[in-house]
């Protein structure tokens, strides 16, 4: 490499660089520091120590009800998420007539799904009065109430976010056309079926993007702010309020930015040993082309 | 290399002419506020006018009302804010603790001519003997019915408590079970209460004097069975159930706009936009607040709806003084402006106002409703973040069925004086 391209490199990827520094490493580096402060956003932090994790984990029941209702949103989501995700996938991969039409219509929810306007029709759509209750009524039953009960909010919060499936189901869609198809054709010459071809080669053979599907959607729904904020705000009975929105009605709505900062921090600290546990359980269930497993 | 030297040297010369053109006394400002697309509007036409008096050039920044307190607060802390500024009251506890979080208003008083305004008005924008902010206009919580439904159901128009609760059955039996003679949740459930704890033992939520809670926790106990009483009369639709249409503010709620819900206590200052959707025919009108029997005061929700601050960090603050004043106390400013802000609280803009009958006389009406009844006075730390979310948590748990009266009146309250230390 000659002298004057010797840095050229790095003179492309600088604004990267100087962004992800600027935008991203040091706000992440600050609210650490932050979440040891007491900071009102009006006058200059003042440390205190451990007192917003001690507060968090001692006296702060809003915390521990959010950070529940966050791990039932996550654990139901994700799963619920990746499998339907899989079984249009899987759909989609037929050899069906205007099947580029249908796919372009599935993956099109994931494009506006995390939209406010998405989030207002989704308000409209399952209001007392909505259309949801209208077709009930139709064939025969009671409207719900699925807002105003706590126990179906968050099941119809989830729904948004279900069907919001698009961009997994398009990595498994790409996964499912790299799979060699004589591999079918052999187990199917040995016998078996389209079920068992489905658990014993396509299943094994796409776990690596199963993985990645698990890690992401994980970390997104950890972070779900939009539609729980705009069409629930919260409630009823704080059962939709997640982390999140804990986070910003913390620092914006009640100015205490130290403490905003401790949870965020309590977050990406669940997120990553999250993330380490799916790492290290990948060992036992995701294949990789030339695994020497049995 | 020599054309590009060239180009930059012109581009730096030409970009700043402007600056070494500009005049000593013309100065380049913003001015942020929050609203709707009237006040917009308005505000930005006399802007252009009260900047040409003085030859400043105001650039303006304006938003819905959600949202514009989180943004006014990064930009306060980022040293960003405009150099006038709509702030609302309940916002000074918490951006100005010691008065200093905004231009004191009082070195200009030789720009702003402040005998326009009453002492009490002052005294509201006035933090730590600081003047933080001009009152705009007086707001408050008035009742307001539909008389179309109360006259279909032949039932009048309530007087007192005791009227409102006996017009439930009576419409409903009339018109239908879906008739509802009042409305309230959330916020407006909380307002409620107030007024009624308040008009009972005459002392209003936040004792001024000490920053807690005024009131004991049978008083608060009663305020909150009352709402239940509400709910459990068929006066109003329970909590659950408003939760259930998805808290659809009142302009946006098909069962207000077809006069299904036949009253509010709202704002005086919102009464053309919940006006506005009810179906044609029907006629909203804002009348006197409830009485009860051995009230002690009519208890009145009034404060300044919203104060205008000028920046400490403006680097013209005269300049910034100038508009302020003229937007305010100027003649032509106040026509253009009218009552997109309410009834302004300047006498020379509210007389120019009258004298050219800019003012719907509904309006006059709804502002006579909030300016004459008595009140023990609201602290702005009723509006305390950490203040409406303990109230509001618990008071919806109340509503819910999850906890008691009495329990849920010493929650609030201990809730709220632990929030409150050190205020």
């Amino acid at each position: 490499m000659s002298g004057d391209n010797r840095f050229m490199g790095l003179i492309y990827l600088s604004p990267y660089i100087l962004g992800l520094m600027v935008f991203t490493a040091l706000p992440f580096l600050a609210s650490l520091y932050l979440s040891f402060t007491n900071y009102n956003l009006m006058d200059a932090p003042v440390f205190t120590g451990l007192a917003n994790y001690i507060k968090l984990f001692t006296a702060d029941r809003t915390f521990r009800k959010s950070l529940w209702v966050t791990l039932i949103y996550v654990f139901t989501t994700v799963p619920l998420k990746l499998a339907f995700a899989l079984f249009m996938a899987v759909i989609l991969n037929y050899k069906l007539k205007f099947i580029n039409v249908f796919r372009t219509a599935y993956y099109v929810p994931s494009i506006l799904g995390g939209s406010i306007a998405i989030a207002v029709l989704w308000r409209y759509i399952f209001a007392d009065v909505g259309l949801v209750n209208m077709g009930l009524q139709l064939i025969g039953f009671e409207p719900v109430n699925w807002f105003g009960d706590p126990t179906n909010a968050l099941f119809t919060i989830t729904l948004l976010r279900l069907w919001q499936f698009g961009s997994a189901m398009v990595i498994f869609l790409a996964a499912l056309q790299s799979i060699d198809k004589t591999l079918y054709e052999a187990a199917s010459i040995d016998g078996a079926g389209k079920w068992t071809g489905f658990v014993y080669i396509t299943l094994p053979l796409i776990t690596p993007v199963i993985f990645f599907n698990l890690i992401m959607q994980m970390v997104q729904a950890f972070q779900e702010f939009n539609g729980p904020y705009i069409i629930t705000q919260g409630g009823p009975l704080k059962s939709t309020y997640l982390l999140p929105i804990y986070i910003y009605d913390e620092a914006f709505k009640r100015f205490d930015m130290g403490y905003a900062s401790a949870i965020a921090w309590v977050l990406f600290v669940i997120i990553m040993a999250l993330t380490l546990i799916a790492f290290w359980s990948s060992r036992h269930w995701v294949y990789y082309a030339g695994d020497k497993r049995g | 290399m020599k054309t590009l030297i060239m180009t930059a040297a012109l581009f730096a010369a030409t970009s700043l002419s402007p600056l070494s053109l500009s005049t000593a006394s013309a100065a380049n400002l913003r001015m942020s506020w929050w609203g709707s697309d009237d006040r917009h509007i308005a505000t930005q036409e006399a802007l252009k006018i009260c900047g040409a008096k003085f030859g400043h050039t105001i650039a303006p920044e304006f938003t819905g009302f959600q949202g514009h307190q989180e943004k006014v607060a990064t930009q306060l802390a980022g040293r960003t804010e405009a150099d006038i500024m709509q702030i609302n009251w309940p916002w000074l506890p918490l951006f100005s603790k010691s008065g200093d979080g905004f231009a004191d208003l009082n070195q200009f008083k030789d720009i702003i001519d402040l005998s326009q305004w009453s002492k009490s008005d002052l005294d509201d924008g006035t933090v730590k003997g600081k003047l933080n902010g001009i009152s705009v206009s007086t707001t408050g919580r008035v009742f307001m019915f539909n008389k179309t439904t109360y006259d279909k159901a032949g039932v009048p128009i309530p007087k007192t408590w005791d009227d409102l609760i006996a017009a439930a059955p009576v419409m409903k039996e009339k018109l239908g079970k879906e008739y509802f003679p009042f409305e309230g949740a959330a916020l407006d459930a909380r307002l409620v209460v107030v007024l009624r704890t308040t008009q009972k033992t005459g002392k209003d939520l936040i004792d001024p004097a000490t920053n807690k809670v005024a009131w004991t926790q049978a008083e608060l106990a009663e305020g909150l069975k009352f709402y239940q009483t509400l709910v459990d009369k068929g006066v109003i639709e329970s909590w659950k159930t408003v939760a259930a249409g998805g808290n659809k503010p009142l302009h946006e709620n098909q069962k207000w706009a077809k006069g299904q819900i036949a009253g509010t206590y709202q704002w005086d200052s919102t009464y053309g936009k919940i006006a506005t959707p009810m179906e044609k025919g029907q006629e909203l009108v804002p009348v006197k607040l409830l009485t009860i029997e051995g009230a002690k005061t009519d208890g009145v929700y009034r404060k300044p709806s919203m104060l205008f601050s000028i920046s400490k960090n403006s680097k013209d603050p005269k300049a910034a003084a100038q508009v302020l004043n003229c937007l305010l106390n100027d003649p032509e400013a106040a026509k253009i402006l009218g009552a997109t802000r309410g009834i302004p609280s300047s006498k020379v803009a509210l007389d120019t106002l009258n004298k050219e009958g800019k003012v719907k006389p509904v309006q006059l009406e709804a502002y006579k409703r909030v300016m004459e009844p008595t009140s023990p006075g609201v602290s702005p730390l009723n509006e305390h973040p950490r203040v409406t979310e303990v109230f509001d948590t618990n008071f919806e748990a109340y509503a819910y069925g999850q906890q008691s009266a009495e329990d849920t009146a010493e929650e609030i309250i201990a809730g709220i004086n632990d929030a409150l230390t050190g205020i």
